[in-house]
């Protein structure tokens, strides 16, 4: 029990009803907001939602790693400064535009949006949706979503065989 | 489920040329875009990056998340970044007889960036490669186990140009962090983390082919009174993991410093006082002239703002937006 809940405290571990959740709220967020894709990702680089219009076309681990590393290497400058961090990022393109804000230290909220809606628009349902992800995130789990969690024992052979074919093709 | 490996060393070792062989060899629909953030040179600036899907595993689908990091010295901040989270580790180190110092300061540098997150090296999986095999007067490998593989990691002789040695270094690393997950879970971290580290020390020996002299180095990090014979079930290990190797950029000429490994994380002794100028008309009052914390401040302020630059026109170029 105590290492799912240093797990999941740390972010490292997410139960599928809380990514069931995650993509409700994201879906709420490109609703009211207007924007095209939402995503959120680990401050490590993985990818924990991806919602919105061509959602399935990016090359969403590309940019999980870009993101974090962005966002990782703004943090640094920041503490350079004299500043704690930057929560908030946000860079302009010429059609689309992509805020990032980060979640309790551990996840970033990454919003795509066009001219269809403001960046106004955009940080104030990014701000409402990082409060309803931290909720999400902190509600407590049954002890059978515990135990489902846990590696099986097979799982080391398993992923040895798995190498093993992987890197004989 | 998704794991980070990193390819340390020091400058022009062999990492992005590890991952670009990876990308390479690797199966089309179990590898990921390598995307790389590089200099104008081809050095690189933040990261390479790809990954690599193991499949469905036990249920779950496993992903690796292969990194590299610039080797080249002065890129220090942007190296603690892309190794925060890594799952494992692999060094590359140059078997160039005059890249030994590199070598040394780059894995002095390693444990420097690992102590600050409170990490040992002894705690994560780390596989070393020797790199560059086909040089002539290659160093020996047992003098560089001996000099730099302090830890008694298992090691991979390579010439990655050619793709030789590449995939059963990451083949090894790959398994030694899968069992490092997967003790960790099933153990449920109530283990004590010494026993645990010892147990996937002797795991990793047995799961990765290793010349004999490999052995003897595996056996002194694991503290153990014997290695395991083969055969004796092993108890889950981290499973391997890549070592970032860190490329040590060539230096300019008049600008070689030597010094051991063990002056790499000591702070330098303070430049001499240069002559002082006299000073014009204009200069009215006192001006600080900028001290070398301020400069270094500004260097690793310029380093971090042109890697998120890039960072920026990798995800433009992605069509992100």
């Amino acid at each position: 029990m105590s290492s799912d809940a240093d797990l999941k405290k740390s972010r490292v571990v997410y139960y599928a009803e809380d990514i069931e959740a995650l993509e409700h709220v994201l879906d709420r967020l490109l609703d009211l907001s207007r924007a095209k894709r939402a995503m959120l990702i680990d401050v490590e680089g993985h990818m924990v939602s991806n919602r919105g219009k061509g959602a399935d076309e990016l090359n969403v681990e590309s940019i999980s790693a870009l993101v974090a590393g962005t966002f990782a290497a703004t943090k640094e400058t920041a503490k350079l400064l004299g500043e704690q961090e930057f929560s908030v990022l946000f860079h302009q393109g010429e059609k689309d535009s992509i805020q990032l804000t980060l979640i309790d230290d551990r996840l970033l909220l990454g919003i795509i949006f066009d001219d269809s809606t403001t960046i106004g628009m955009v940080r104030l349902y990014a701000s409402e949706t990082a409060k309803t992800v931290h909720e999400v995130l902190s509600r407590p789990h049954d002890g059978e979503s515990d135990a489902s969690s846990a590696l099986s024992e097979d799982f080391s052979k398993g992923a040895e065989q798995s190498l093993d074919d992987l890197f004989r093709q | 489920m998704s794991c980070k490996i990193v390819y340390y060393g020091p400058g022009f070792s062999g990492k992005t040329t590890n991952i670009q062989k990876i990308h390479e060899q690797m199966p089309g629909d179990r590898k990921g875009e390598l995307t790389s953030i590089k200099t104008e040179g081809d050095r690189t600036l933040f990261f390479d990056f790809m990954a690599l899907d193991l499949g469905k595993v036990a249920g779950m689908d496993i992903r690796f998340q292969i990194y590299t990091v610039p080797g080249q010295v002065y890129y220090g901040a942007t190296r603690k970044l892309v190794l925060q989270g890594a799952d494992g580790i692999v060094f590359v180190a140059d078997s160039s007889p005059d890249r030994m110092q590199a070598n040394m300061d780059s894995w002095q540098d390693l444990e420097h960036n690992l102590a600050e997150r409170n990490l040992s090296i002894r705690e994560l999986p780390v596989v070393v490669q020797w790199n560059k095999r086909d040089l002539p007067g290659a160093l020996a490998t047992e003098e560089m186990n001996r000099r730099i593989n302090l830890c008694g990691a298992p090691s991979f002789e390579a010439i990655a140009c050619r793709g030789e040695g590449v995939l059963s270094t990451l083949k090894c690393i790959c398994t030694l962090v899968c069992r490092s997950v997967s003790a960790t879970q099933l153990r449920g971290r109530t283990s004590s983390e010494a026993e645990l580290r010892a147990a996937e020390v002797r795991a990793a020996a047995q799961a990765c082919p290793l010349a004999a002299h490999e052995m003897r180095f595996v056996a002194r990090r694991a503290n153990a009174d014997s290695v395991p014979a083969a055969g004796v079930p092993s108890e889950p290990v981290v499973l391997a993991t890549a070592v970032v190797e860190r490329e040590e950029a060539p230096k300019a000429p008049g600008v070689v410093e030597k010094r051991p490994a063990a002056q790499w994380c000591k702070e330098q002794a303070p430049a001499p006082p240069k002559a002082k100028r006299p000073m014009g008309p204009a200069a009215v009052g006192s001006r600080r002239k900028p001290s070398r914390s301020d400069r270094v401040s500004v260097i690793a302020v310029a380093m971090l703002l042109a890697a998120a630059a890039g960072v920026a026109v990798a995800l433009y170029l992605l069509k992100v937006w």
